[in-house]
This record gives structure tokens, C-alpha cells and sequence, in this order.
């Protein structure tokens, strides 16, 4: 236990008086409240970004696509604007899940380290995969635009969602799922 | 603890104050405390957490929070750990399993006593 200079504060034995049970029911309920928004690593808010990212990004690239002839594959402006909100949003949830979790220790902090690693590797083999295409010949146009496009969304998304059904988060399941099947539309329209 | 609300409020004022220091664990029916254990609860199992962000979470001054900590200690309820020396010591503060059953046993007794009112 710390030793702070005041640890001779006067405290009441019973610390705050009578309690009614209702008032309990009342603080219990609000404190529990409290304390999981302040532990929340995915608060509602985060989903509705996540939501305007997915908006943002790949609405720049299908603007930038639409009525090409020949197909030549996003502008390097539009890409931009994807990487752009990507990282803005990955700034996002380091800030958010930083909060969460400071001062915090324990089995979570070390489950926690071992996802990190699993979507690095996720987000590593998209990098992986786009070698290979340009190595089996595949045009300009699909390796570096058409895929680094889509291939985030499509790989880490699945990552995502299959994290999130493990652990029975189904809004967040059932986004990964949505914004990796707006991907593989928008990928074959 | 999500859910706990009053089928009837206002009733019987006297008896319910009085059924409480009967049924409700007395270490966790303390308004400082009964933060300080749900709290603790919301962490994972196997979870601890630093002193300030405790302090922090709850808002009571640190010799509040120490003095009920000791209590809650004394009763085997949460577990603290030291590590480190001088400034750079940090204290980390968990619920241990007894604190977990406790809160669940206290909640459990505090819906009955509230549903059956």
C-alpha cells in the first residue's frame, strides 16, 4: 500500500454513514456503470468512427474509380485518403485503449500483447501478399491499386471479426463482417 | 451490477435499514467500500489495478482510500502488491477470489432484499 502523507486522515469507521439498501443499489449500479465505461476498450463511440472511416476511405477510393476506362485503379490521392483515415483511426484506438488500460495489470494485459502481435502478423501478410502478386506479374493497376485498397479491410477485417466472435462481441463481430463484405463489393463492382 | 432496481420504492423504510445490517456483508455495506469492491469487480479476473488509477476511478483521497483498503485487505478480500522502491513504487490492488464470491454473495443478498420489498 502507498505511503501517502495522508493516511492520518480522519475516516469514518463506516465510511459515509447509515446505507439504505436502496441507496446501495443506486451506488452499486452507478459505480459499476462508471467503472465499465472507464475500462471500456471498445466504447460505442469508436464504432460509430470506425464507421465514418470505412465511409470516408472507401467512398474517396470508389469516387476515384468510377466511370474509368480502361480501369487504371485508384489515384494515389485517394489512396491517401484511405492510409490517412486508417492511421487517423489507428491513433484513435491507441488513445482510447490507452486510457482503458492504464494502470492496469494482470492476465488481460498479457492476452492483450499476444493480440497486438496476431494483428501485426494480420496486417504484415497483406504487405506479404501484395509482394507476391506483383511477383506473379499481376498489373500495376491490381497490385498497387486495387489491392492495397481493398486487401486491409478484406484480411484484417476478417481477423477482426473472427477475434470479436471469439470473444462473443457480436456488434463488433458484425461490423468486421460488414465493413469486409463492403470491401469484396465494392472490390468486384 | 447492472439491474438492481426497486419493485417497490418508498416502502418500509425502517424494515429495509434494519434487514440490511442483518443479511448485507457489513465490510462491503459501506458507501466508500461498496465503490471501491464493485470497482475492483469490473476488471477482468486476474486483473489488478494501480493505486492512483483506483483513486482516480473512485475519487476518494488517498488516505480514504488506504484506510478502507486495509480493511478490505484485513478481510481477505482484495490482495495489494508493492513492487518497486522509492518514487518509482507502484502499488497494484486486486480483487482476490473471496472479495469476488463476497461482492457476488452481497449483490445476490441485496437483490433478494430489494425484490422482496
Amino acid at each position: 500500500m502507498p505511503t501517502h502523507n495522508h493516511t492520518h486522515e480522519a475516516v469514518p469507521d463506516n465510511g459515509g454513514g447509515e446505507l439504505d439498501p436502496r441507496d446501495a443499489a443506486a451506488l452499486l449500479d452507478q459505480t459499476t456503470r462508471r467503472a465499465e465505461r472507464q475500462l471500456d476498450l471498445h466504447p460505442p463511440v469508436l464504432m460509430l468512427v470506425a464507421a465514418l472511416v470505412v465511409l470516408i476511405a472507401y467512398g474517396a477510393i470508389w469516387l476515384s474509380v468510377r466511370n474509368q476506362h480502361p480501369y487504371t485503379g485508384p489515384t494515389l490521392g485517394a489512396l491517401g485518403v484511405l492510409y490517412a483515415t486508417l492511421a487517423a483511426f489507428g491513433v484513435l484506438v491507441a488513445v482510447v485503449t490507452r486510457r482503458a488500460i492504464s494502470g492496469v495489470s494482470g492476465r488481460s494485459s498479457q492476452r492483450r500483447r499476444g493480440e497486438a502481435i496476431a494483428f501485426a502478423v494480420a496486417w504484415t501478410s497483406v504487405y506479404v501478399f501484395q509482394g507476391a502478386l506483383h511477383h506473379a506479374g499481376a498489373s500495376h493497376a491490381i497490385a498497387y491499386g486495387i489491392y492495397p485498397a481493398a486487401a486491409p479491410l478484406i484480411i484484417v477485417g476478417s481477423a477482426a471479426a473472427a477475434y470479436e466472435a471469439a470473444k462473443e462481441n457480436w456488434e463488433w463481430s458484425g461490423f468486421a463482417c460488414a465493413a469486409r463484405a463492403a470491401s469484396r463489393i465494392w472490390l468486384h463492382g | 451490477m447492472v439491474g438492481l432496481r426497486l419493485r417497490r420504492p418508498g416502502r418500509q423504510p425502517d424494515l429495509v435499514a434494519r434487514l440490511s445490517a442483518q443479511e448485507l456483508d457489513p465490510l462491503i455495506h459501506v458507501p466508500a467500500r461498496l465503490r471501491i469492491v464493485a470497482t475492483l469487480a469490473a476488471l477482468p479476473e486476474g486483473d489488478a489495478v494501480s493505486f492512483p488509477r483506483l483513486q482516480d476511478m473512485i475519487g476518494l483521497t488517498p488516505g480514504n482510500l488506504i484506510t478502507h483498503l486495509r480493511k478490505l485487505e484485513e478481510a481477505g478480500y482484495i490482495d495489494t502488491e508493492k513492487t518497486g522502491n522509492g518514487s518509482a513504487s507502484r502499488t497494484s490492488v486486486a480483487l482476490t477470489r473471496a472479495g469476488r464470491s463476497a461482492f457476488e454473495m452481497y449483490t445476490e443478498a441485496l437483490r433478494g432484499l430489494l425484490g422482496g420489498l
